[in-house]
C-alpha cells in the first residue's frame, strides 16, 4: 500500500481511498447553532437558498414597497420641496397590504414548511431545543419583517438628508417611525408566524393571516370612521385596540402629527394602546414556544 | 480500513443504550412498561408490531420526551439532563417523510450538519462525503423532490450521518424500497456499523432482513422487552426445512414419497415442511426423490424463523 505522506512520483498517480474519516473538529454549541438557524431562515424568508421561483413574490413585494420611496425621492430632486410628502411613519400604514402580504406569504416558509414535510423531527433531533428553535424562526420573520418596514424609511431619510433637510428634525422623526415600525414588526410577525405553525397547509395560512390583519384591520377602520362621523371619537379608539394596524396608526397619531380617524386622546389610552401592542406580541410568541413543544412531545 | 481507527472509537461508545425499568405511561396506554435493556456497539435490529414501542423508545432515548418512571443513558448521557448533549452525538433517520421537496441534498444535509453544530466550512466538506458514501451522486444538486424513494432514503441517511454521531437510530430504513434498493441499503446499514464504527440500532418489522444485518436483535412487544440476544441465537432454532414443489399434484406425491422413505412432512399452505432434526442427508433425499417423481423441485432451504415465531414462543412460555 502506497504511503500516503510520501509525494507520488511523477506519472504514477495513485487513487487513495480515505474510506470513511471520522469529524475530528469543533462541535458549537446552541448560541451559534440557533445563530445560523436564524441567519438562514432570513434567507428563506427571500427565497434565498431556495428555489428561483420562491424568490419572486419577496422581492416583487420588497421592489414594490420600496417603488413609492424612490418615487418621493425623484419628485424631491426634480421639484424640490422643502419637507416630505410622505411622514416616515405614514409610509408603512400607505403600504399595509404589500406588509400583510409579504408576512402571511412568507411566514409559512418558516413555520409551515418544517410541519408539512416532517423536517421538524430531524431539527428537534439535533442539539436544539424545541424553544430555541420557534425563537430562532421567530426571529428570521421579525428580521425580515423589519427589514421590510425600515428599507424604505431609510431612503426617504436619505433623500431629506440629500434633500438638505434639519438633521435632527428629520433623525428625530425617522427614530419615531422605526420604533413604530419595531412594535408592528413584533405584532405582525407572532400573529403570521402563530397561525402559520398551526397550519401544514402553505395556502390555508397565507388566506387565514391574510383576512385577520386585513379584513381585521377593514372593520377597525370602517368602526373608526363611523364613530367620527357619528361623533362618537370614544368607540374608534377602543377599536383601535383589536388590530395590529389599527394599533400602528393609534400610536403613531400620537407620537408624530400625522392625523388619524379617532386617536387615543388621553395618556392611559395610549399606554393602553401600547400595552396591547407588546402583549398581543408576546401572548404569539409564547403561543409559538408552546406549540412547538408540543409538536417535540407528539 | 486506513489508520486503524475503529478501535477507540468502539471503546468510547460502551455501552451504547442502557436503560433500567424505563416506564412511559401515556395514561390510556402504557408505550413502555419497566423495559430494561443494555444495546452494545455493533448493529442492533430493534423489533416489534405496530404500537410495540419502538418509537416511543426512541423518542425517549433522544431526550425528546420525558420518561415517566426509571432512567436510561445514551453513550454515557442521561436522557433526562443531558439531552441536548445526547443528540449532539446521535444521528435520527425517522420513518416518516422528512425531506423538504424544493432544496437540494447538498444544501439540505449542509444545514442539518451547521444545525448539529458543525462549522460552516467543516459542514460542508463532512456532507460531501456522506453523500459520497450513500452513493448519492450527481443528483445531490437536485431538489430532493424529484427523487425516486431509494434516493429520498439515502438524503435521509445522509443527513443522520453528516455530522458523524457515534450512534444512529434508523427507524425502518428499507420502508417502501424495492428489492435491490432495499439490498443497497442494507448494505449501507452494514457499512455504518462495521466500517464506519458507528453504532447502529435499526428497527424493522422484518426480522428476516434484520436478521441479515445485525449483531444483536431485541423484540418488544407492547413496550415489555420479549427477547434480546444475538442474532445467531434466532436464527439456528428452528431446523425445519422448507420444500416447494410444482407439477400435477405434486404436492401430495411428494409427501407420500417422502413418508415411505421415512420423512414426516406437514403441508403449509403450498409448501411442505420437514423436521430437519438429526437428518443431515436430508437435502440430498429431498432433491433426488423429487427427480424420481418428476415433479419440479421449485425451492427448498431452511425455515426463517420470522418475528410471529418469536411472539409464538413467548406466548408458550407464558402459558407453561
Amino acid at each position: 500500500m502506497a504511503d500516503p505522506s510520501v509525494a507520488t512520483p511523477a506519472g504514477r498517480s495513485v487513487i487513495h481511498d480515505l474510506g470513511y474519516r471520522p469529524y475530528t473538529g469543533p462541535r458549537l454549541g446552541s448560541g451559534p447553532i440557533a445563530r445560523a438557524l436564524v441567519g438562514t431562515g432570513f434567507r428563506n424568508t427571500f427565497g434565498l437558498g431556495r428555489s428561483g421561483r420562491s424568490k419572486v413574490l419577496p422581492f416583487l413585494l420588497l421592489g414594490l414597497n420600496l417603488l413609492p420611496a424612490f418615487i418621493v425621492g425623484g419628485v424631491m430632486v426634480l421639484v424640490g420641496l422643502d419637507e416630505l410628502p410622505i411622514a416616515y411613519a405614514e409610509y408603512a400604514s400607505t403600504t399595509q397590504v404589500l406588509l400583510g402580504i409579504f408576512v402571511a406569504s412568507q411566514a409559512p416558509v418558516l413555520f409551515s414548511r418544517d410541519l408539512r414535510h416532517g423536517t421538524i423531527s430531524l431539527y428537534l433531533a439535533r442539539p436544539l431545543r424545541s424553544d430555541t428553535y420557534a425563537l430562532a424562526r421567530w426571529s428570521s420573520l421579525l428580521g425580515a419583517t423589519l427589514l421590510f418596514l425600515v428599507l424604505p424609511v431609510l431612503v426617504l431619510y436619505t433623500v431629506a438628508l440629500l434633500g438638505e433637510m434639519d438633521v435632527s428634525d428629520q433623525t428625530a422623526d425617522a427614530a419615531v417611525a422605526i420604533g413604530l415600525a419595531a412594535l408592528l414588526a413584533l405584532s405582525l410577525t407572532g400573529v403570521a408566524g402563530l397561525i402559520a405553525s398551526w397550519s401544514t397547509r402553505r395556502g390555508f395560512a397565507v388566506a387565514a393571516t391574510i383576512a385577520l390583519l386585513l379584513i381585521g384591520n377593514g372593520i377597525v377602520t370602517a368602526i373608526q370612521e363611523i364613530a367620527r362621523e357619528e361623533g362618537q371619537p370614544q368607540v374608534g379608539e377602543v377599536a383601535g385596540l383589536f388590530s395590529p394596524y389599527s394599533l400602528y396608526r393609534g400610536l403613531m397619531a400620537s407620537w408624530t402629527d400625522v392625523e388619524t380617524a379617532t386617536p387615543p386622546t388621553s395618556t392611559a389610552m395610549e399606554v393602553t394602546y401600547l400595552v396591547v401592542f407588546l402583549a398581543l406580541s408576546a401572548a404569539c410568541l409564547g403561543g409559538l414556544v408552546w406549540r412547538y413543544r408540543r409538536v417535540a412531545t407528539a | 480500513m486506513a489508520w486503524g481507527c475503529l478501535g477507540p472509537r468502539l471503546a468510547r461508545v460502551v455501552p451504547v443504550v442502557h436503560t433500567e425499568r424505563l416506564t412511559k405511561d401515556y395514561g390510556p396506554v402504557l408505550a413502555l412498561d419497566s423495559l430494561t435493556l443494555d444495546i452494545g456497539p455493533g448493529i442492533t435490529g430493534l423489533v416489534g408490531a405496530n404500537g410495540a414501542g419502538k418509537s416511543t423508545l426512541i423518542k425517549i432515548l433522544l431526550g425528546l420526551v420525558p420518561a415517566t418512571g426509571g432512567r436510561a443513558e445514551v453513550l454515557g448521557h442521561d436522557i433526562g439532563s443531558d439531552g441536548a448533549a445526547i443528540r449532539a452525538a446521535v444521528g435520527y433517520l425517522p420513518e416518516h417523510d422528512c425531506l423538504p421537496p424544493d432544496v437540494s441534498a447538498s444544501d439540505f444535509v449542509v444545514h442539518l450538519a451547521t444545525m448539529s453544530g458543525l462549522p460552516r466550512v467543516a459542514a460542508r466538506e463532512r456532507a460531501a462525503e456522506v453523500l459520497r458514501h450513500v452513493g448519492l451522486a450527481e443528483e445531490r444538486y437536485r431538489p430532493m423532490g424529484g427523487y425516486s424513494t431509494g434516493m429520498k432514503q439515502k438524503a435521509k441517511l445522509a443527513q443522520a450521518l453528516a455530522h458523524d454521531p457515534s450512534l444512529v437510530l434508523l427507524d425502518e430504513p428499507t420502508n417502501g424500497l424495492d428489492p435491490a434498493a432495499r439490498d443497497e441499503m442494507l448494505g449501507l446499514v452494514q457499512r455504518i456499523g462495521r466500517d464506519f464504527g458507528i453504532a447502529v440500532i435499526v428497527t424493522s418489522h422484518l426480522l428476516g432482513e434484520l436478521e441479515r444485518v445485525s449483531d444483536h436483535v431485541v423484540v418488544l412487544d407492547g413496550g415489555r422487552l420479549l427477547r434480546a440476544s444475538r442474532t445467531d441465537d434466532f436464527l439456528d432454532a428452528t431446523g425445519v426445512l422448507i420444500v416447494e414443489v410444482i407439477g400435477q399434484d405434486a404436492q401430495q406425491r411428494m409427501a407420500d414419497a417422502l413418508t415411505g422413505v421415512g420423512v414426516m412432512t406437514i403441508p403449509r399452505g403450498s409448501v411442505l415442511t420437514v423436521d430437519a432434526a438429526g437428518s443431515p442427508d436430508l437435502h440430498d433425499l429431498i432433491r433426488d426423490t423429487a427427480t424420481d417423481l418428476g415433479v419440479g423441485l421449485v425451492r427448498l432451504h431452511a425455515d426463517h424463523r420470522r418475528i410471529e415465531d418469536v411472539f409464538a414462543d413467548a406466548e408458550e412460555t407464558s402459558d407453561g
